[in-house]
């Protein structure tokens, strides 16, 4: 059976960097997959990504992204994007690896058959903070992002009639919290 | 003239520990190590109910998430003078072991042994003469001659890509590199099979936590598995058996082979047993408790002072009064506002940026520091801590590796050259034949446990209103990590997490005392300074990690850091 993983990357404490994982959550909570696509908050996994995407025909990765562009741009990113430039000697060997991961997959001959990173132009990465405005905004584009791969590739889905709550924990505090994040 | 030799994330390594160090006459003379982003994730937690902390600490991190969960349900604990089940303390001790396997083979394999295995070597392997040495070395099926070639055939795809793909910028070729083409194959073919049996390991972790990379199963008092012996989707007899098949396969991996590879580059290197020795204070905390209140465990903890084995001191319990009290951080190197060493319950984050300086501050890692002085943590302090005891599971493997050693080697090796960087990876692989077995024996007790009827998980936790004050420890893969939590009003008033890489990657305290890294680096010989391979090699010994708390991708290719906890 053909499978896909769609996975969130990214710390849900530091602002911008937790639109992955939102993301995720909310394209579970709004859509019905099939058993063969597999939804995963992948936090920030570092080398542990490999075990998740070895072997997969399709792989779709939300994740923010460090560029120019104004926050809330989304671009996309195939394979060769991301592997293009070669892992530097690492002395923080836990850095977070996606090209590593995947140049692992290619040494196992296990690459994944396409991989398409939504990559989410940020603006505020501080601990506690929101997603800022324009990252917001940009969510729902995500979204149709990762539904226009399924159907690129095939894999179906169904909008739920009622949708599920998202369970946007990190959000969820008490009156009294001193460094709201909402 | 000394030079100075910067290897720093932002621009040629990926991630956040920077090293500065300066070399003179082809010798480390002085050493900086500090982390390039600002961890601030703790004051996320004020004013948040304290049960709930534990979900927010497991995102601290992204590779030890585990180990930042338990530590935060034990701090709270520890307020409450909350009793755990047997069965919880159990299940929390498998999914602790399970992680710290999966980390300590993804450290030598994946993340340290290409600084001594060069994968260039390998095309001139003979894979049959390979298997004949394997063979010679350890039990393990899966040295026969046919899966060494199909490692080799690996290689040799990648080489013949034209471009060098996961193995782009090795020090491949360099002078310190001498292992024989055969050896580089063997220990390559490792380096295959180690990311499947991480992956068990991993599966264990989410049968028992319900998920990974983020567990589930935690809860304030105890844990949140259904037991039932018949239900397969609760934690029963067919759990259990997956669990233990799963685990046999680790074990075997560690033991004939992880053990055994390390034992023979130690073997081959032995010159490394001189070298990276730098801070020989050693501090361990016990973990896997064996009893609801926590009062004796299956692995040691103490601290030793300058090396002296003798005169070690015990800890009797996961936060014994001596470890309680004699805590502090100091911020003088430090991008921290504040004069005076704070205990941290006292403990403040209030940043004060300055760039680096180094003769100021440097980091932003604090200076934690134990009765006044740095310390090492890691495999090696539990090690060192439970030879001076005469814990017999830490005898017994350290014995073990020392036979196999002399028998590779011919050299002996004794409890003072394990002050070394290959006394580190030593350690760790002594660390990983003791958990694995005590993956067996915990399970045996969950699954005895069980079948006498006790079905128990969890103890409520009532919050006072007065102010209460705990401290979680657990002896995480690189060392001793704490979690200090203040309680009032049934909030959090005050969060701090001390973790492994503070203890090693401390910067310079307010008496100019180096932190582990630094003073492990002083005198190191480079053969090549512009290759700095020997530093690498002496600070990947720690399994540094100054773990990606966020991070976003870099469109031209690579991950850049935004913000860190340590």
């Amino acid at each position: 059976m053909k499978t896909a993983l769609i996975g969130g990357i990214g710390n849900v404490l530091l602002g911008d960097d937790g639109v992955g994982p939102y993301v995720l959550r909310l394209l579970d909570s709004q859509y019905a997959f099939g058993d063969n696509v597999k939804l995963v908050d992948l936090g920030t996994p570092a080398l542990d990504l490999t075990h998740q995407i070895v072997g997969l025909e399709a792989v779709i990765l939300v994740d923010s992204v460090a560029s120019d562009d104004p926050a809330g741009t989304i671009a996309l990113y195939r394979k060769d994007d991301i592997v293009r430039d070669v892992p530097a000697e690492r002395l923080d060997p836990h850095s977070p690896a996606l090209s590593e991961c995947l140049l692992t997959a290619e040494m196992l001959g296990a690459s994944p058959k396409s991989l398409l990173l939504v990559g989410i132009a940020g603006e505020t990465f501080e601990p506690g903070s929101p997603l800022s405005a324009p990252v917001q905004q940009s969510v729902a584009q995500a979204i149709d992002s990762v539904l226009a791969e399924l159907d690129r590739l095939g894999f179906s889905y169904q909008k739920r009639l009622l949708p599920n709550e998202p369970g946007i924990w990190w959000r969820e505090i008490s009156a009294s919290d001193p460094h709201p994040l909402i | 003239m000394a030079k100075r030799i910067t290897i720093d994330p932002i621009t040629r390594i990926e991630g956040h520990l920077r090293i500065d160090v300066e070399v003179d006459n082809n010798a480390v003379s002085n050493a900086w190590a500090s982390c390039t982003m600002w961890r601030g994730i703790e004051k996320i937690l004020r004013g948040r109910d304290p049960r709930d902390a534990w979900l927010f600490t497991q995102r601290f991190c992204g590779v030890c998430t585990t180990v930042h969960a338990m530590a935060s349900v034990r701090s709270v604990e520890d307020a409450l003078k909350l009793e755990v089940p047997l069965n919880a303390q159990y299940i929390r001790n498998l999914i602790l072991i399970a992680h710290a396997l999966h980390d300590h083979i993804v450290h030598f394999y994946q993340l340290s042994a290409l600084d001594w295995v060069d994968v260039l070597q390998i095309p001139k392997a003979d894979p049959a003469a390979t298997s004949k040495l394997a063979e010679s070395l350890s039990p393990w099926t899966r040295n026969s001659r046919n899966e060494l070639k199909a490692a080799q055939d690996r290689v040799n795809a990648v080489a013949a890509s034209g471009q060098l793909g996961i193995f782009a910028n090795g020090y491949w070729g360099h002078p310190a590199m001498r292992l024989s083409p055969d050896v580089n194959l063997l220990a390559f073919s490792h380096y295959v099979q180690a990311l499947e049996y991480q992956r068990k390991a991993l599966q264990v972790v989410g049968l028992l936590g319900g998920k990974t990379p983020h567990i589930q199963n935690l809860t304030v008092g105890g844990v949140a598995n259904a037991i039932d012996l018949d239900s397969p989707s609760a934690l029963g007899m067919t759990q259990l058996a997956t669990i233990r098949t799963l685990l046999e396969e680790v074990v075997q991996f560690v033991q004939q082979v992880y053990f055994v590879d390390v034992c023979a580059v130690a073997a081959m290197y032995p010159e490394w047993f001189k070298i990276g020795s730098g801070v020989r204070n050693y501090l361990a905390v016990p973990d896997l408790p064996l009893d609801s209140r926590g009062s004796s465990y299956d692995l040691p903890g103490g601290y030793i002072r300058g090396g002296d084995i003798a005169g070690a001191k015990t800890f009797q319990t996961a936060a014994d009064p001596a470890f309680r009290q004699g805590v502090t951080e100091d911020v003088m190197h430090a991008y921290y506002q504040g004069e005076k060493p704070l205990h941290p319950w006292q403990g403040e984050t209030e940043p004060a940026f300055t760039g680096w300086d180094a003769e100021q501050k440097y980091s932003w890692v604090k200076a934690p520091r134990f009765n006044g002085e740095p310390m090492q943590v890691g495999p090696l302090a539990q090690v060192l801590v439970g030879y001076a005891q005469g814990h017999a599971l830490t005898k017994k493997y350290a014995g073990l590796a020392i036979e196999k050693v002399a028998a590779i080697g011919g050299i002996r090796v004794t409890p003072d050259m394990l002050h070394s960087t290959l006394g580190r990876h030593a350690a760790r692989a002594i660390r990983a034949c003791m958990l694995a077995e005590l993956a067996q024996k915990h399970l045996q007790l969950l699954t005895d446990n069980i079948a006498k009827g006790d079905y128990t998980v969890y103890n409520a936790p009532v919050l006072p209103t007065h102010e209460v004050e705990g401290v979680g420890t657990h002896e995480a893969p690189r060392g001793t990590l704490s979690h200090w939590v203040v309680i009032k009003d049934q909030k959090i008033k005050n969060y701090q997490a001390v973790v492994p890489s503070t203890w090693n990657a401390s910067p310079r305290d307010k008496a100019g005392a180096h932190g582990p890294y630094e003073a492990s680096l002083l005198h190191t010989p480079l053969t090549r300074p512009e290759e700095p391979l020997e530093v690498l090699r002496t600070v990947h010994s720690f399994d540094p990690c100054m773990a990606c708390a966020c991070h976003a991708f870099e469109p031209s290719g690579r991950k850049i850091g935004v913000a860190k906890i340590l």
